[in-house]
């Protein structure tokens, strides 16, 4: 009962913020909206009893969402929102595909022959959907994250040593160097 | 060992944590500073030209709530007001909300400075939080289990931080920079007039710098029962080694406070990813391969 | 109501001060800096935190408008005093303290919404300007944009910077043009004049009086050179994030100034010098910043620690350390200052131009390409005093 009540208002609240989204003329809000939606699946996910995975999306899409407003802000004009603007473009395309892919997604999942359940839930359903998501492939993914992981590091060290901040502007090296010429 | 706590403790937790948190302040403060929180409490709220207000004080209530949220799952004693199986994913999730919840102080009142206050702790936020979390990874490692009361019952004989020093000393790295708090100061720092918090007044400000007494709170009491064995101890009650124990590391953090000068984002941040990093992964290793020979 | 009003007359003890000094109120600063610690109030960084606005000096005819500004951007209940001669302070510290009590009754009006938009006036901007954003009403102009250093076009915010910050030189306007938080462009308003009725630079007076002639005690010059150099490292230390250790420089700095015991003053100052010598974090947060080496420093007339240092940032805060301790030795040194000597805390006096010209001279060349808070730092490594040419500006 508790749960169903859950549900439905995580539900609500994941589609509304959603919705909101498309609505909000300033992009900090637009980006933090997302944030409240996915956040709200994030909910969903721990109702269907995978803590794990939902708690990891919460966590995940919290950084992830606090960056991208970084980015959303640099690349729009009136970043602030102060001047009207839309995040809608083609609207009427946009509302047909919209409605198709839900139409879609909602028969699939209305339609689709689920099966009953056999025997009982696992103690760790996150365990289980680790386990028959990446089966023997355990071993070669946890190696490939720690490579990929390593990867970014020495890309970022390569990538310190002419930083933003300490090399000094070509201009500022020119005039140092006439400078240096005339006195 | 974990005992479900009664429903009043959820009730007693925010008070509780005010307390700890007031008390932290006081201790750090100058003398005859204390009296800020009432200044907030009588001061009006602030509003500048062209702001996004809800924005700000939206990130000025999260902070808080952050906190008390993360405190959930910190045991006083061996109970914790929910002691929930992926305990430590969970109080780095809520610890997280501090990124929204800075960013979003300073970016709502449309103010340069404190929009670079903000920005700043995204660029921290980048630094400390890879390390942090492979010291929270190395903690649930040794134990085995996400569970806090499960790390907590893993040390019962040897506590973490005799065989993880390096994460032990990340976290507490970590938690100094989360709460942007001593050494981690500059999203708030002088030399942008207050940064993220420079122009919030009033109930927003209490909030925010209150919260952030409250994360800086929680995230030292997080070390006791991830590598300072929890409530395990001689003579004393559990409750009272909690207390003790995290009365001592927020007394050796204010102690490296007034020690250290602040650490800017553009040199700590490459020394983040090439030395502590590397660092936090070999004490992950290191674990690793003792829980396996075990 | 009650309530709030019971908070208030607590939080109004010991009001929170904004302290804005004006060219040539040096004196006034620093007695008030020295009333404030005395009281055990605190001292903050920008108007929302303050309740006070202490205005330290004569502010110069004309230049009151930018003061109301500063004023409405309190949140309230709030007052303001000003402090035109050091020996009044404490008692204008007081009576802000009864100004706010009369202050928190329902009479006090709401703060303003405050910022200032587009170009600031004659009068100066106050500590911040806004996020540039669209064109919502007429003042709020858009973003233009500029070459960035790494070969993209960024967005520029023009963003003033002074006169009133912590542990700023008094008056200094710093026009930054920054793309992200990195100083692309600088350029600096010209000093005001300071009010005819004032007395000469108070860091450089000793030397100055010498050279005019009159007799000045080695001992006295020892002991305000020792002060200058402390205030400017507590600055720095400040702006540094190192609050503990730059309370220590300045409370040695207000017992040198007020006669503190030599033999006190040589401790105090050797335990400041080992700690701000010995810490790595300080070396690590400092080395690079702002380069300013010998010949550079020669050529634009720079002269003192800034050009005995040689270097960066940490070699001028490591020069001033040295000095602190050498001035300290010298304070029960017998004789009088000789009408040749006249090398100030800031350099060498009496030319045509004060000492702070030439560093006002390199600094926006040093600050260009860090970043803000490194920028801060430079600026606070150099501490030109704006007093100096203030003075020039109203004589000349």
């Amino acid at each position: 009962m508790l749960g169903d009540l859950l549900f439905w208002v995580l539900a609500a609240v994941a589609v509304g913020a959603g919705g909101l989204v498309f609505g909000c003329a300033s992009m900090a809000r637009a980006t933090y909206a997302l944030l409240a939606a996915l956040s709200a699946v994030g909910g969903e996910v721990v109702l269907l009893g995978l803590d794990y995975l939902g708690v990891v999306i919460v966590l995940m899409m919290t950084l992830e969402m606090a960056l991208m407003a970084v980015f959303m802000i640099m690349f729009m004009m009136s970043p602030s929102g102060l001047s009207p603007m839309s995040m809608r473009h083609n609207t009427r395309g946009a509302a047909a595909i919209c409605a198709g892919v839900f139409g879609l997604l909602a028969a699939g999942a209305l339609l689709a022959p689920w099966p009953e359940r056999a025997g009982r839930a696992p103690a760790d359903p996150t365990r289980a959907l680790g386990l028959s998501l990446m089966g023997p492939q355990m071993l070669t993914m946890t190696v490939l994250g720690m490579v990929l992981f390593a990867t970014i590091v020495a890309v970022v060290v390569l990538a310190t040593r002419h930083g933003r901040y300490d090399r000094p502007p070509a201009g500022a090296r020119e005039a140092a160097r006439r400078g240096g010429e005339v006195g | 060992m974990a005992e479900a706590a009664p429903l009043w403790w959820a009730l007693a937790l925010p008070p509780v944590l005010a307390v700890a948190a007031a008390a932290t302040a006081l201790a750090a403060a100058p003398a005859g500073h204390g009296v800020a929180p009432l200044r907030e409490l009588a001061r009006r709220r602030r509003r500048t030209v062209a702001a996004d207000a809800p924005l700000a004080t939206l990130g000025a209530v999260l902070l808080p709530l952050a906190a008390v949220s993360g405190a959930v799952v910190l045991p006083l004693g061996f109970r914790s007001v929910s002691d929930l199986a992926v305990g430590v994913v969970w109080f780095n999730a809520m610890a997280a909300l501090a990124w929204p919840a800075v960013w979003l102080a300073g970016w709502g009142p449309n103010s340069a400075l404190s929009l670079i206050g903000g920005y700043r702790f995204l660029a921290q936020g980048l630094a400390y939080e890879v390390p942090h979390m492979l010291a929270l990874t190395t903690a649930a490692l040794g134990a085995g289990s996400l569970r806090v009361g499960a790390v907590v019952e893993a040390q019962r004989g040897l506590w973490f931080v005799t065989w993880m020093p390096v994460a032990f000393a990340v976290h507490l790295l970590s938690a100094a920079a989360m709460a942007f708090w001593g050494p981690f100061d500059r999203p708030v720092g002088r030399d942008v007039a207050g940064g993220a918090a420079g122009e919030l007044g009033g109930a927003d400000r209490l909030s925010f710098l209150g919260g952030r007494w409250l994360l800086l709170v929680v995230a030292a009491g997080m070390a006791v029962p991830l590598f300072l064995g929890g409530g395990h101890g001689p003579l004393l009650p559990a409750w009272c080694w909690t207390l003790v124990k995290t009365a001592a590391v927020l007394a050796a953090l204010l102690w490296l406070r007034r020690r250290l000068p602040a650490v800017r984002m553009d040199r700590f941040a490459a020394v983040a990813w090439t030395v502590v990093t590397p660092l936090a992964v070999a004490q992950a290793l290191v674990v690793a391969v003792v829980v396996l020979g075990r | 109501m009650g309530v709030r009003a019971a908070l208030r007359r607590r939080a109004v003890a010991r009001p929170a001060v904004l302290l804005a000094a004006v060219p040539g109120g040096t004196p006034s600063r620093l007695a008030v800096e020295r009333a404030v610690r005395a009281a055990g109030w605190p001292l903050v960084e920008g108007p929302a935190a303050a309740d006070l606005l202490v205005v330290a000096g004569r502010p110069a005819p004309g230049a009151a408008g930018w003061w109301d500004e500063l004023y409405d951007r309190l949140p309230g209940p709030r007052a303001r005093v000003s402090v035109a001669e050091p020996e009044h302070a404490a008692r204008a510290l007081s009576a802000g303290r009864d100004l706010l009590r009369a202050a928190g009754g329902a009479a006090a009006r709401p703060a303003r919404p405050s910022g200032r938009h587009g170009g600031p006036g004659p009068g100066g901007p106050v500590v911040a300007g806004p996020v540039v954003a669209g064109p919502v009403s007429d003042h709020l102009p858009l973003a233009e944009r500029g070459d960035d250093r790494d070969g993209l076009r960024l967005d520029v915010l023009r963003l003033p910077l002074g006169p009133v910050l912590l542990d700023w030189p008094a008056g200094l306007v710093l026009r930054l043009a920054l793309q992200g938080d990195v100083v692309v462009s600088a350029t600096m308003d010209p000093p005001s004049p300071a009010p005819a009725a004032g007395g000469p630079p108070f860091w450089d007076e000793p030397w100055l009086r010498a050279a005019r002639g009159e007799p000045v005690a080695r001992a006295a010059a020892a002991r305000r050179l020792c002060a200058a150099h402390l205030d400017s490292v507590g600055r720095l230390l400040g702006v540094a994030g190192w609050a503990a250790l730059a309370g220590s420089a300045h409370r040695l700095r207000d017992g040198l100034l007020t006669g503190a015991d030599p033999a006190a003053v040589r401790r105090g100052a050797r335990s400041l010098v080992r700690r701000g010598e010995r810490s790595l974090t300080a070396r690590w947060m400092l080395r690079g910043l702002g380069r300013l080496p010998t010949a550079l420093a020669r050529r634009a007339g720079v002269t003192g620690p800034a050009l005995a240092a040689g270097g960066d940032a940490y070699d001028r805060f490591r020069c001033w350390l040295a000095e602190i301790e050498r001035s300290a030795g010298l304070l029960t040194a017998p004789g009088l200052l000789g009408a040749g000597e006249r090398v100030g805390p800031r350099g060498r006096l009496g030319g045509g131009r004060p000492p702070s010209a030439a560093l006002l001279d390199v600094l926006p060349r040093l600050v260009e390409g860090s970043e803000f808070g490194a920028a801060r730092l430079v600026v606070a490594s150099l501490d030109p005093d704006l007093d100096e040419l203030s003075r020039a500006a109203a004589h000349g």
